[in-house]
């Protein structure tokens, strides 16, 4: 029997997994590079989906703009975060410090700090409450293909996931700064030693890192039609979950768990209170980690 | 030549103290009576609290000009709650020890407002809250007061309008808290009262912004009607989402969604919207012109209902303190709020139930029609 009411909760699962997808692929990249959780991927989320708004509620230009101009925000908030909240922490050189685990785990908390400064300019900025997207500009429109109901904005993202999933994997594996973030992420010591440019490396991760959130960002706040200061900690957290059950710094693995997630949740909802939906997902995150410490697709896997 | 300067500094700051002694010398005689506002001033709830801080300040200034209560001035005393409850409490004992402080207005939350209550409660200090709903807030003391209809009234109104209009199933969704249980069990019970249905009961967590999952489980049901329990934010995600998903089931909702903010976020998709409520800013009726009026020249924006019943609890407050006289205290003021019968404010006659202080209102329906809100006659 064909349940469409059944198969429309699969739609909507559907969409809120590639909304956590979109941003665990940038949270991964960083994590496999640096192997610490960049805790401001969520607010470089926030700023391009801002910074969008702002373009779009000014100019009014086509989509493609406000996503080049997103980007453009994107790779400046990138550079800017790794500038204030890591690149100190790389300043000694000497073997001891490169594999100090203290040194690399106060970027932990001074990604926290940047992360928490700008929630709170944005606050004082543009004010605590929801501010909508001018609605022209707005993603959702609603599409109806037989008894189902799509949005213009669930075409967009799914898109946005499929050309950033793919474009990524070309960028890891084809080119050369490819190769060199990968490198890194294998072996940041080895990485120097053979005359890579670890730095320059660490810097193009959080640059391509960063305009991906910050796109994903800009799409999600379309296909919901407004923005708010904390847009990015829930989705970010969800984003986090994903990215560890899919054994850390998995691309792929993440992105699995992430539209797996969103389904459990959305499944979970036709049986239990919305509420309840939320256990769903770190009940998963608690099995996994008790049945397969590195993850679903950690492990022996290539790093990134 | 610092020193020379210090000295000079030192006699200028003389100078001017003994000055402003000297201004406030007459103002002696004049007696300050304290009220305290605890409020969310920052964090999420805010916007909220600075609508409450505009409409009191508005009221008190408007209060003192008029020379109601000779020989004594009345000023405000805000405090930032931040929607905590613990925060609530220790604003509450310091209200307490404050010996200015007659009366307390305030907080937003039935949660914090209750828990401030028991401190309220056991020192024995009036308090008003322009917006707790909760049925046992009032029932903690005889000190605590409200200025809002609660559910168990606003709930059974909606119930009829719905039954009247031939909705007969009827699913509710609403916030998970204690206003959003409140909202669920007076509702659910006056409809099937009328002899409707209630088909499901759907509760989310606060913060959640995706109701795409919700709408798809209350569709299923194929209710007649269904009506929401949340605020303005979260009803503008869900009626977006709502038209996105082409769920066409006719919607009513809480006074709560009563508010610009819901228009200007949902766009076209709050159209057909139907919500009670005891205030208009629209209304025809002159005391609400003056203060809409009033309002939008100081702080340029339309007044919502929260700003509105803020203003009205302020007034009550002050009309109390007035009728008391300069003289008033803690205990002379709870009389006198609790004798409060046919106070003439924006949201309506207000009279408080000297025994249950509960107050009765009007409500009012209203639809969403082209982007605007329209008093249904």
């Amino acid at each position: 029997m064909f349940d469409a009411f059944f198969v429309q909760q699969l739609v909507n699962g559907f969409s809120v997994g590639l909304v956590y997808a979109l941003i665990a692929i940038g949270f991964t990249l960083i994590f496999g590079v640096l192997n610490v959780v960049n805790f401001a991927h969520g607010e470089v989320y926030m700023v391009g989906a801002y910074a969008g708004v702002v373009l779009i509620t000014a100019l009014a230009p086509p989509l493609v703009a406000v996503v080049l101009f997103v980007m453009a925000v994107g790779a400046v908030a990138g550079f800017g975060l790794e500038r204030l909240a890591f690149k100190p922490f790389r300043r000694f050189q000497d073997e001891a410090s490169l594999k100090s685990k203290a040194m690399r785990e106060a970027t932990l908390l001074s990604s926290l700090a940047v992360s928490i400064i700008v929630r709170e300019v944005v606050e004082k900025v543009f004010g605590g409450a929801m501010r909508p997207v001018p609605f022209e500009s707005q993603l959702t429109d609603p599409v109806q293909i037989g008894e189902l109901s799509f949005s213009t904005g669930q075409f967009v993202i799914f898109g946005a996931a499929v050309a950033m999933f793919a474009g990524l994997q070309f960028l890891l594996y084809r080119t050369r700064i490819g190769l060199s973030i990968r490198a890194v992420a294998n072996n940041p010591l080895g990485a120097k030693y053979v005359g890579i440019d670890t730095d320059r490396t660490i810097i193009a991760t959080f640059v391509v890192g960063s305009v991906m959130g910050a796109v994903a960002g800009i799409l999600v706040a379309l296909y919901y039609g407004s923005v708010f200061p904390t847009m990015g900690f829930a989705p970010g957290v969800k984003a986090f979950v994903a990215m560890v059950m899919g054994g850390l710094s998995s691309i792929p693995g993440a992105v699995i768990c992430a539209i797996f997630l969103g389904l459990a949740e959305a499944v979970a909802t036709e049986f239990l209170a919305q509420g309840w939906s939320e256990m769903i997902a770190y009940g998963f995150l608690l099995l996994t980690l008790i049945f397969f410490p590195t993850g679903l697709f950690g492990g022996a896997r290539d790093r990134v | 030549m610092t020193l020379s300067k210090t000295i000079r500094g030192v006699l200028a700051g003389v100078a001017a103290g003994a000055a402003v002694s000297m201004a406030a010398l007459p103002a002696l005689a004049q007696k300050t009576i304290a009220l305290g506002y605890q409020a969310p001033l920052t964090g999420e709830m805010s916007q909220y609290g600075e609508v409450f801080r505009n409409s009191a300040t508005l009221a008190v200034e408007q209060f003192n000009k008029s020379g109601k209560l000779p020989g004594a001035t009345v000023v405000l005393k805000f405090e930032d709650s931040k929607n905590d409850a613990k925060e609530g409490v220790n604003i509450a004992k310091k209200f307490v020890d404050d010996p200015e402080i007659v009366g307390v207005l305030g907080d937003f939350s039935s949660t914090v407002s209750m828990a401030a209550a028991q401190v309220y409660a056991q020192a024995g200090l009036p308090q008003l809250s322009q917006t707790a709903s909760h049925p046992d807030y009032v029932k903690i003391s005889e000190w605590q007061f409200r200025n809002i209809t609660t559910q168990a009234y606003e709930g059974p109104f909606v119930a009829k309008w719905a039954l009247g209009e031939g909705k007969k199933k009827i699913a509710v969704i609403a916030i998970q808290n204690d206003w959003g249980q409140s909202v669920v069990s007076n509702f659910k019970d006056a409809v099937e009262k009328g002899g409707g249905q209630v088909t499901s009961v759907e509760f989310y967590n606060p913060g959640n912004r995706d109701f795409r999952t919700i709408l798809t489980k209350v569709a299923r049901e194929k209710p007649d009607a269904i009506y929401l329990g949340m605020f303005d934010e979260d009803g503008a995600s869900l009626l977006q989402q709502r038209r996105q998903l082409n769920v066409q089931i006719p919607t009513y909702a809480t006074s709560s969604l009563y508010s610009p903010k819901l228009i200007a976020l949902a766009g076209p998709s709050s159209d057909g919207l139907k919500l009670s409520t005891t205030f208009a800013a629209d209304s025809p009726e002159p005391v609400v012109k003056a203060y809409v009026d009033e309002y939008q020249s100081r702080y340029k924006a339309i007044p919502t209902m929260f700003a509105a019943q803020a203003y009205d609890a302020t007034n009550i407050m002050l009309a109390a303190i007035a009728k008391v006289g300069p003289t008033v205290d803690r205990k002379t003021l709870r009389d006198a709020l609790a004798q409060t019968a046919g106070f003439p404010g924006v949201t309506g006659e207000t009279t408080f139930d000297p025994q249950t202080r509960e107050p009765t209102k009007q409500l009012a329906r209203m639809e969403i029609k082209g982007g605007q809100f329209a008093l249904v006659k």
